[in-house]
């Protein structure tokens, strides 16, 4: 069994959050209507309810990963730090691509995103550093190539069958 | 009789296939991106159709919402994206078949599955659409809190391994559905003075990040580029429309047109929660539970021919009383008024025939839709050969033009990314995302209704047990928790035999 | 201020490009914000409105739904662009209830009104099986007893209006907010509130199909869509307040843009092109331009203002 610290502490994650919930709640401000719960009251029994139940499984959790302890090897490690390297690589990417969205306008914060997205996760994952100078060119003059043939496609569809405006 | 003879003269014309094909596909493509949906494809088509005469144009939009309907299972089975809270359960069994290689097999039975769940609904709906109607209308707060406390049970058959964390999972989309403008008071819960939280979080994003973000999330985590492609494994040879398989499962083939049809005509409740139903019903009829969540076709056969049957259900209260139950209905509404159609008792009772025009142009679209997906079937399938890099970023593309351009709002992008990284973590630590999506639909009907009943009653809580179809629904949600509870005690503690 | 400044950059413009400004317009097609998903009665007007639209303007017009808060996101965003007649919203009551709820950043100031379209009342409907079938009677109700009355939306117009008339009337109605209009409506039909204040759009199917009735509309006159419901007026309350519909666009439009946008639904009003469908929509033509819709607008705000009274925060 792989040790996953993460997760006793995504169940600790959720009773911080469900006690700040709680409270921000309790601040939610009244409005007298005759026999109307108040706005605070479902909030406040779903966060309580949450922070309650993942009592248990922060316990249960806790306890799994004590016993698994030393289980995990060496390379494992390696393949995990990729791993971690390429789920933060997308999250990241996906941020500025949000952000670039409007200023940049659709078809360039897009083709740009989609280019970066493919040659990215190569660069990432190791591949890269692996391949020769002309494979290297090969593959990002393809990746460019499908990057423009994506993004002007959507537009496309988009903008002139389904007159879904998109920002230029 | 007659009338049906009258409304076959009206579909029968050239120019009214060609509007009602065209409709279906126009539905089908848009069904199967993510984002889009069927309210939008009939949206879009609205300003074509009023040229057209009356059977024609609503036709078209009836091929939409059919073809729409039946396409939101291509992207469930192939990328595990639902693109609608209906097909959120198509992914259950539906994903776990394709990566199985079977995704071929799984849309071919979800293609025969919706035609049959569609044509069932539309006898269904020119049979029995006025008193169904009327029985929707007996509807109230205390029957529709009654329902969603139904529906939440449904929480049991769609967790993961731990039925704790399941609960857990719903209770945080219950907590998320609490977010934005308080339906009854009107103050603002944790909106923090953000506009775009004043009508709370919006399903659309939440379901693409919940769903579709944590799956890329998870891919990209997952990914190795020294792995060989899997696409080999693909059997396309079985992509076909599968009738004789999907006739094998009848059983949930029946139990999915019969949520369709009964949970579909409630204004408001139907949609989405229907096919879920279908599913559950399905699960605790079956003989091996166990299979189900693993790739099981059955699970697929019911989904699907719920999510078709369920648009004839919500057809019914549109056309008998002019009640829209959700967004797609509500602008296919729109586009019978302008026609100078008016929906009510009088449309059924009306001998132009125009009514009869209109179930047979629904029939049609069925068939439209069938021979489009069945066309069409081999080239979907296709999307998985595109390599992994390449296929990632189109996902992630798609995914952000159909949250962007629903509303036009890059603060649901955000959303969509923030649901994303949560629902990696739920599925990573066996909570689960899709009793978070039932909590963010059940929940406002539970609080709403409930609150709204309290107020509605002046602070009186027996009518929510005395009312009959509310302790129905009470009732068996708390003999169909017990049997959870109790199966999930004997799986546990097997009895020595 | 902005007013100054986008009235010298016209000034300017009309220097330098002379009689071509006016002309030029429109170049490229024209983006229409509706402030609601599709499928609202804002979306539908705007559809439907769209191609006659076109082809008056000679361009093409992308309609984008920017929906969320109500209303209140898409027009901050149109308030926000620029003033070059390409960017216009469909707007409605409901932008004057949202500034009466205090709940946004924006006020009608903000906006150039192009021109109301259509209107539509308010009506205070019931089932046609209640037994109240007069205002008076189910006036006479509500002071012994309290009257659950549906209306679609917190803080919506609908609720707003519901709102003023428990004021004028001096009645005990117990305000239900349904999510939206169907479901107040399926909530009458079915007796599960006594009545309902709805617009008179969405109440049109219920209403020819006879399973209700309107007892009172808040027209100022009777209306000839519903000839034979009596007005708030005639049963003594001084109340008055109508949907409307209409094109508005960022404060400060060029002179020209706006002629020509006038002059274009003036045709299409004239012509009769709209009639029907505006008729089959429950709404009828009621176009206003220029300085009267100022006036008209002012006052909506005023009332809607005076009506929101204490639910407003």
């Amino acid at each position: 069994m792989e040790r996953d610290i993460g997760k006793p502490l995504f169940n600790l994650f959720l009773m911080i959050t469900s006690a700040i919930a709680f409270v921000v709640a309790s601040g939610i401000p009244d409005f007298e209507i005759v026999g109307d719960l108040s706005p605070a009251f479902f909030p406040q029994l779903l966060s309580g309810l949450i922070f309650l139940l993942a009592l248990p499984c922060l316990v249960k959790d806790v306890n799994e990963w004590r016993m698994a302890a030393g289980a995990r090897s060496q390379s494992a490690g390696v393949s995990r730090k990729r791993s971690i390297a390429q789920w933060l690589f997308i999250i990241l990417l996906l941020i500025g691509y949000i952000v670039s969205f409007e200023p940049l306008g659709y078809i360039a914060s897009t083709a740009l995103f989609t280019f970066v997205c493919v040659v990215g996760l190569a660069f990432v994952s190791g591949v890269w550093a692996s391949l020769s100078a002309i494979e290297r060119g090969k593959s990002l003059i393809a990746t460019l190539v499908f990057a423009l043939l994506l993004t002007l496609g959507i537009f496309y569809v988009f903008t002139e069958l389904f007159n879904i405006p998109l920002p230029t | 009789m007659s009338g049906y003879i009258d409304g076959l003269g009206m579909v029968l014309q050239w120019g009214t296939l060609l509007a009602i094909a065209g409709g279906t596909l126009l539905g089908i493509i848009m069904g199967s991106l993510p984002g889009l949906t069927s309210a939008m494809a009939i949206a879009l088509l609205l300003p074509v159709t009023f040229g057209m005469p009356p059977v024609a144009g609503i036709g078209m939009l009836l091929g939409a919402l059919c073809g729409a309907g039946a396409s939101g299972s291509i992207p469930a089975i192939l990328l595990n994206i639902p693109g609608t809270p209906s097909s959120v359960a198509t992914t259950f069994d539906g994903f776990p078949m394709a990566q199985k290689g079977e995704a071929g097999r799984a849309l071919g039975l979800a293609i025969v599955a919706s035609f049959f769940g569609g044509v069932a609904s539309m006898v269904i709906l020119s049979l029995l659409a006025p008193p169904i109607a009327e029985f929707a209308l007996r509807f109230g707060p205390a029957e529709y809190f009654s329902l969603s406390i139904f529906g939440l049970v449904i929480i049991a058959s769609v967790a993961g391994k731990s039925l704790l964390k399941g609960l857990i999972a719903g209770l945080i989309g219950f907590f998320i559905s609490t977010i934005g403008t308080d339906p009854i008071t009107g103050v603002g819960r944790f909106t923090f003075d953000e506009l775009s939280l004043l009508t709370g979080v919006n399903l659309l994003p939440a379901l693409i990040g919940l769903f579709a973000i944590s799956q890329v999330l998870k891919d990209a985590f997952e990914y190795d580029p020294y792995e060989r492609m899997k696409e080999s494994a693909h059997r396309i040879d079985n992509a076909r429309p599968l009738f004789v398989e999907t006739l094998k499962h009848w059983k949930a083939l029946l139990i999915g047109i019969a949520s369709g049809s009964v949970v579909g005509p409630i204004p408001g409740a139907g949609g989405s929660i229907a096919s879920l139903v279908a599913y559950d019903q399905t699960r605790r009829f079956s003989k091996t539970p166990e299979k189900f969540g693993k790739g099981y076709a059955p699970g697929v056969v019911s989904v699907e021919s719920a999510n078709n049957a369920l648009l004839g259900g919500a057809l019914i209260p549109t056309l008998a009383l002019g009640i829209p139950g959700e967004a797609a209905t509500a602008v296919l509404l729109g586009g019978l008024m302008i026609q100078g159609i008016t929906p009510g008792p009088l449309l059924f009772a009306d001998q132009s025939g125009t009514i009869y025009g209109i179930f047979l142009a629904y029939l049609v679209a069925n068939f439209f839709m069938l021979l489009i997906m069945c066309l069409g079937i081999k080239l979907f399938i296709r999307v998985l050969m595109v390599p992994r890099k390449q296929l990632l970023a189109a996902i992630l593309v798609f995914c952000f033009i159909g949250v962007y351009g629903v509303d036009g709002d890059v603060f649901n992008l955000y959303l969509m990314l923030g649901f994303g990284v949560l629902g990696y973590f739920l599925n990573r630590y066996d909570f689960g995302t899709a009793p978070v999506i039932l909590g963010l639909i059940l929940g406002p009907i539970a609080e709403s209704n409930l609150r709204r009943g309290l107020q509605s009653f002046e602070g009186d809580w027996t009518p929510f047990f005395t009312r009959p179809i509310s302790v129905t629904f009470l009732v068996i949600a708390a003999g169909l928790l017990a049997l959870t509870l109790w199966q999930n005690y004997r799986s546990k503690h097997p009895r020595a035999t | 201020m902005k007013n100054l400044l986008s009235t010298l950059t016209l000034a300017i413009g009309m220097v330098a490009g002379g009689q071509a400004l006016a002309n030029d317009y429109p170049n490229k097609s024209i983006e229409v914000i509706v402030p609601f998903s599709a499928g609202g009665g804002n979306d539908t007007f705007v559809r439907a409105l769209q191609p006659l639209l076109e082809e008056q303007l000679g361009e093409t017009l992308v309609i984008r739904n920017i929906a969320g808060g109500g209303g209140a996101v898409g027009l901050s965003r149109g308030v926000a662009s620029a003033a070059d007649g390409y960017t216009m919203m469909a707007a409605s009551t409901g932008m004057l209830s949202l500034e009466a709820m205090g709940n946004v950043p924006f006020t009608h100031e903000d906006f150039d009104f192009i021109a109301k379209v259509v209107e539509e009342p308010y009506l205070l409907a019931v089932s046609s099986e209640s037994p109240y079938q007069t205002v008076d009677s189910l006036i006479e109700a509500a002071s012994s007893g309290s009257v659950r009355v549906g209306v679609s939306g917190i803080g919506s117009s609908a609720h707003i209006t519901a709102n003023a008339i428990a004021n004028i009337t001096s009645s005990n109605f117990n305000l239900i907010p349904y999510p939206g209009g169907s479901e107040a409506i399926s909530a009458v039909m079915g007796g599960h509130v006594e009545a309902v204040v709805l617009g008179g759009a969405e109440l049109r199917s219920g209403l020819e199909a006879g399973r209700l009735n309107a007892l009172a509309t808040t027209y100022a006159e009777r209306s000839d869509n519903l000839p034979d419901v009596p007005t708030f007026q005639e049963s003594g309350y001084d109340l008055t307040i109508s949907v409307w519909r209409g094109l508005v666009g960022p404060q400060g439009l060029p002179d020209d843009v706006k002629e020509q946008w006038v002059a274009a639904i003036q045709q299409i009003v004239e012509d009769g092109s709209y009639e029907e469908t505006a008729n089959n929509l429950g709404t009828e033509l009621a176009p206003l331009y220029g300085d009267e819709l100022d006036v008209f607008i002012d006052e909506s705000a005023a009332i809607m203002l005076e009506a929101a009274g204490d639910l407003a925060k």
